[in-house]
């Protein structure tokens, strides 16, 4: 593969981003090839360790926040027609609705994953304070005047302090989980997003 | 290795390569080559992000009849190694104590 073979290739899987992203980019790319050719290898190699085309553009998608491929996305390629205006204005009652749907639901499944995060943490701290609390009362009621109260009090407070510890490894996994879920979500947003073929069917 | 722990070892690993002077890519790669292997792709999104974060700046010069983009550390870069290396000590503590009982076991 030549050089400018490379980059045509790039570019076309970077079709999307922002235009300085992708002028960046096969700069740098570019560069990289100048400088392993003057370093004594032909075009060829040099280009064949920058590795596949598909792997660059992946480990660039991965790195732009989707807010700004999005932004991109909505920017109108030319100035509209009048005709072309009064359509959208028209039919705006569907598309704005679809698209404040479309963004409804994205938001929905973030906040409804974070929910969990809260609420699985927060089901923790319930556990820590009970525990503490029933180990405190157990002693004060083993000391004082109910032994026998005091020290189911007491197992309880264990029991509980045992279980939240278990209950803090399952909210870490969980927590990774779903943040990454939702770095996988946004990396296929991203992709169909991104890149020549889709950009021809729209 | 967890990813964000890889990330900000990465992140140093290309600040501490610019920083005694400016650099360009590919320089940059192979003066990490016998610490860690850094594909283009990789330093790309690296730089990237670390000018986002104003960790260094870019500047162009003329070589050899084209131009090529140097890399320049700023303040806020040096801090950043300056923060790794002291919070690597507490982690170089801990690898010791924890590494400390497989040797008496040994």
């Amino acid at each position: 593969m030549t050089k400018q073979e490379f980059l045509s290739a790039l570019e076309e899987k970077l079709i999307g981003l922002p235009k300085a992203n992708i002028e960046n980019c096969l700069y740098f790319f570019s560069e990289i090839i100048d400088d392993r050719m003057e370093d004594g290898l032909s075009e060829e190699d040099a280009v064949a360790f920058l590795g596949s085309v598909d792997e660059a553009a992946e480990a660039i998608l991965r790195e732009i926040p989707l807010i700004h491929i999005a932004k991109e996305k909505l920017k109108p390629r030319r100035r509209l027609k009048t005709w072309e205006t009064v359509t959208l204005a028209i039919t705006s009652p569907i598309w704005v609705s679809l698209a404040i749907s479309v963004i409804a639901v994205i938001f929905a499944l973030l906040m409804v994953g974070f929910a969990l995060i809260l609420s699985l943490w927060a089901v923790f701290c319930a556990l820590v304070g009970s525990a503490f609390g029933g180990a405190v009362s157990g002693f004060m009621f083993l000391v004082s005047q109910n032994p026998l109260a005091g020290i189911a009090l007491l197992g309880a407070g264990l029991l509980l302090a045992g279980l939240s510890i278990f209950w803090f490894i399952g909210c870490q996994a969980a927590t990774k989980g779903i943040l990454a879920l939702a770095t996988t979500m946004a990396f296929s947003i991203k992709k169909r997003l991104v890149g020549k073929e889709r950009s021809d069917n729209e | 290795m967890d990813i964000q722990l890889k990330r900000g070892l990465l992140d140093v690993c290309v600040l501490s390569a610019i920083k005694n002077e400016d650099s360009y890519g590919y320089k940059i790669i192979k003066d990490l080559k016998p610490c860690i292997e850094l594909s283009e792709s990789t330093l790309y999104t690296i730089l990237k992000r670390l000018e986002t974060a104003g960790m260094l700046t870019v500047h162009t010069s003329e070589h050899g009849g084209r131009l090529r983009k140097y890399y320049r550390i700023t303040r806020k870069g040096l801090q950043r190694i300056e923060e790794f290396k002291s919070e690597w000590r507490e982690v170089m503590m801990i690898y010791r104590f924890v590494t400390k009982e497989d040797h008496e076991h040994d």
